[in-house]
């Protein structure tokens, strides 16, 4: 039940979000045909349809229109990333996981272990984190419309915030607590900036890393759009870690800690960047963007992907938020 | 709280449902959006003869005109000599000037993003070697009928005939570059599945995250602020609404902006930090789209707005919304 009401908070958020929105173009519109002084748009008055139902920018083929089978792979495997991921922000958020209706599938359906509501000591940090448990639910939703009866299962996730959580295995692995310390991402807004960046800055470099292995154009179009939503909710989290660092001397640092553990832990390249500042023609420089010399943001493959996931520098087919591995065909973390 | 669950269940599955029908009407019209929506120009003869280096020249001019924003407010001065030549005259950005910013945090930003953005010029330059086009004529200025200006006369966050300074204050340099910001996104995202080459792929999508890493820097921070007066608008947050509602109306009749407006829902206060469709994806505009916003002309042209005298290269012409 609990699931149920989550959903549709979700679905409420999302509806009211377009909702508001095209009520607020309505309004908008009429001010800025009012102005008609306004060379720019003195011929937009003419287009009263232009708020009707538009076509799509997101091209979305029929569920199970026949992808080609490494596509099934590629987006099976993202959808057991946005299954952690949607469970991860709509507890924080909601208090309560992703949707049951929403977890069957292929493979072995599993529980979450863990995951608890925030308490937001701001409302801005309350309002970014329904907007991003929304978004995370969208793209469950959309990924397994995508994929039909292809559809992996959620595996069993561990998103504790107790000793035995993945998120301690991590904290501690980077050093932001001590070999027995306990990292409860739901404990305060600040330790949730931090757990959602060691969740979210994954999901950028997985899409990254996956773009170019994509066959169908359908496809690609659409996970080029995740990506960039991704990107945004990573550079989101990591802003506020930026702007709150002046004020908690501990949160650049412990952003940066986890940043160092996850390129130790995926691959020998170090391409996995902390959040500055860094030093750029002699100013200083926030270092929001995990881009390389050429400005292009790093990807990764699906083994180092689940090398962070599993928390395990060799490879493995489970452990850390997936205890029991993720779905599909794609599962096994890289050595080395 | 009850233990019949129908109310619920049917509840459910109308928001299911609704779903399955956006689905349904996306898959419908997704057959022509393939076809028209996936950063394709508007002329369909011209699609089958575009390459992989027109699409990449087409984008460097993009970064020309966000690396020069950037430059001037950090530096005072447009970008370096060296990563403006190449095919056609080059010709240096006008206008900008340093901006002293009051909040130190979005220097460093502005730092940091001024550098992303060279080197996506010059990552683009290498890229296209000796097919590079030059930079164009760019129009940083901010007098009454500057391209900023005329950008921010048709949001109606100043009045008519009335200059707009991007680089005045913190808050109107972060509309400039929230005004640009977006834009790249939804350019790239439309890039993603014209471009032939997995190389060329995989360094667009690249750019993509880095540009909504940029985007998503901006809206943050002008959301932070969001509460206090806009321009405009009673709030910071209601002025970014009335320039995302100008872009709109210059890209045809998708409805493909957002701006950072909250909305509220029964789970409370709901940001909009990151612009999305029904499924949690981010927009994507054609060129021809992309050109519509930059030129600040709706009509198909080929030159205007932040470019007077158009880009170089082979997609130059905006699309036809008039």
């Amino acid at each position: 039940m609990i699931d149920r009401e989550t959903l549709l908070e979700v679905f409420d958020i999302a509806e009211r979000r377009r909702a508001e929105r095209r009520r607020f173009l309505r309004m908008a519109g009429t001010a800025v045909a009012a102005t008609a002084g306004a060379s720019l748009l003195a011929a937009c008055d003419d287009d009263d349809d232009k708020y009707a139902p538009p076509a799509t920018p997101t091209p979305t083929p029929a569920p199970g229109a026949g992808l080609p089978a490494g596509d099934v792979d590629i987006l099976n495997f993202a959808l057991n990333l946005e299954y952690l991921e949607a469970n991860y922000y709509s507890f924080a958020a909601f208090g309560s996981g992703l949707n049951a209706t929403l977890q069957t599938g292929t493979g072995q359906q599993g529980a979450v272990t863990g995951g608890a509501k925030v308490g937001f000591a701001t409302d801005a940090v309350a309002a970014y984190a329904r907007e991003i448990a929304a978004d995370e639910n969208q793209h469950v939703l959309f990924l397994r419309q995508q994929l039909g009866s292809a559809a992996v299962a959620q595996p069993a996730i561990n998103i504790d915030g107790g000793a035995n959580g993945a998120f301690t295995a991590a904290a501690r692995s980077a050093g932001v607590v001590g070999p027995t310390g306990t990292f409860n991402p739901y404990e305060n807004e600040e330790n949730w900036l931090l757990g959602g960046m060691l969740l979210s800055d994954v999901g950028v470099t997985a899409y990254k890393g996956s773009a170019s292995l994509i066959s169908s154009k359908v496809i690609l179009d659409a996970a080029a759009g995740i990506l960039a939503v991704e990107a945004y909710h990573s550079g989101l989290l990591r802003t506020l870690l930026y702007r709150k660092g002046l004020t908690m001397p501990l949160l650049r640092p412990n952003a940066g800690r986890i940043s160092d553990s996850r390129d130790v832990i995926d691959n020998p390249v170090e391409s996995d960047e902390g959040i500055g500042p860094v030093t750029i023609n002699g100013g200083a420089a926030s270092n929001i963007v995990q881009a390389d010399g050429d400005g292009i943001v790093f990807g990764r493959s699906a083994g180092d992907v689940l090398n962070v996931a599993y928390l395990n520098a060799g490879a493995a087919t489970s452990g850390g938020f997936f205890p029991a591995g993720v779905n599909g065909t794609i599962k096994a973390s890289t050595a080395g | 709280m009850s233990h019949d669950v129908s109310p619920i269940d049917a509840l459910a599955a109308h928001a299911e449902q609704r779903n399955d029908r956006r689905a349904f009407f996306k898959a419908a019209v997704g057959a022509a959006a393939v076809g028209a929506g996936a950063f394709l120009v508007s002329n369909p003869a011209q699609a089958q003869t575009l390459t992989d280096a027109d699409i990449l020249n087409f984008a460097l001019n993009l970064e020309y005109l966000e690396a020069n924003f950037y430059y001037y407010a950090v530096y005072g001065r447009g970008i370096p000599e060296a990563s403006i030549t190449g095919v056609g005259t080059p010709v240096a950005a006008t206008g900008g000037t340093l901006r002293v910013f009051d909040d130190r945090l979005l220097g460093e930003m502005a730092r940091e993003i001024a550098e992303d953005e060279l080197a996506h010029v010059n990552f683009l330059r290498k890229a296209l070697g000796s097919a590079a086009v030059a930079q164009p004529a760019i129009d940083l200025s901010v007098s009454p009928t500057s391209a900023f200006s005329r950008a921010a006369q048709a949001a109606t966050l100043v009045p008519a005939d009335t200059a707009f300074d991007p680089y005045a204050s913190d808050l109107n340099f972060l509309y400039g570059a929230f005004l640009f910001e977006d834009v790249g996104v939804t350019a790239y995202k439309g890039a993603s599945g014209l471009l032939s080459s997995k190389t060329y792929i995989d360094a667009a999508a690249g750019i993509l995250a880095a540009e909504a890493y940029h985007a998503s820097m901006i809206r943050t921070t002008i959301d932070q602020l969001g509460g206090n007066a806009g321009l405009k608008a009673s709030t910071i947050r209601g002025d970014t609404e009335l320039v995302s509602t100008a872009r709109d109306s210059l890209d045809g009749a998708s409805d493909l902006d957002q701006g950072i407006a909250y909305v509220t829902s029964g789970a409370g206060p709901t940001s909009n930090i990151v612009p999305t469709d029904a499924n949690g994806i981010a927009f994507g505009r054609t060129t021809g789209q992309v050109l519509n916003i930059v030129y600040l002309n709706k009509a198909q042209v080929t030159s205007g707005g932040f470019f007077p005298a158009g880009v170089n290269g082979t997609i130059r012409s905006s699309a036809n919304n008039a």
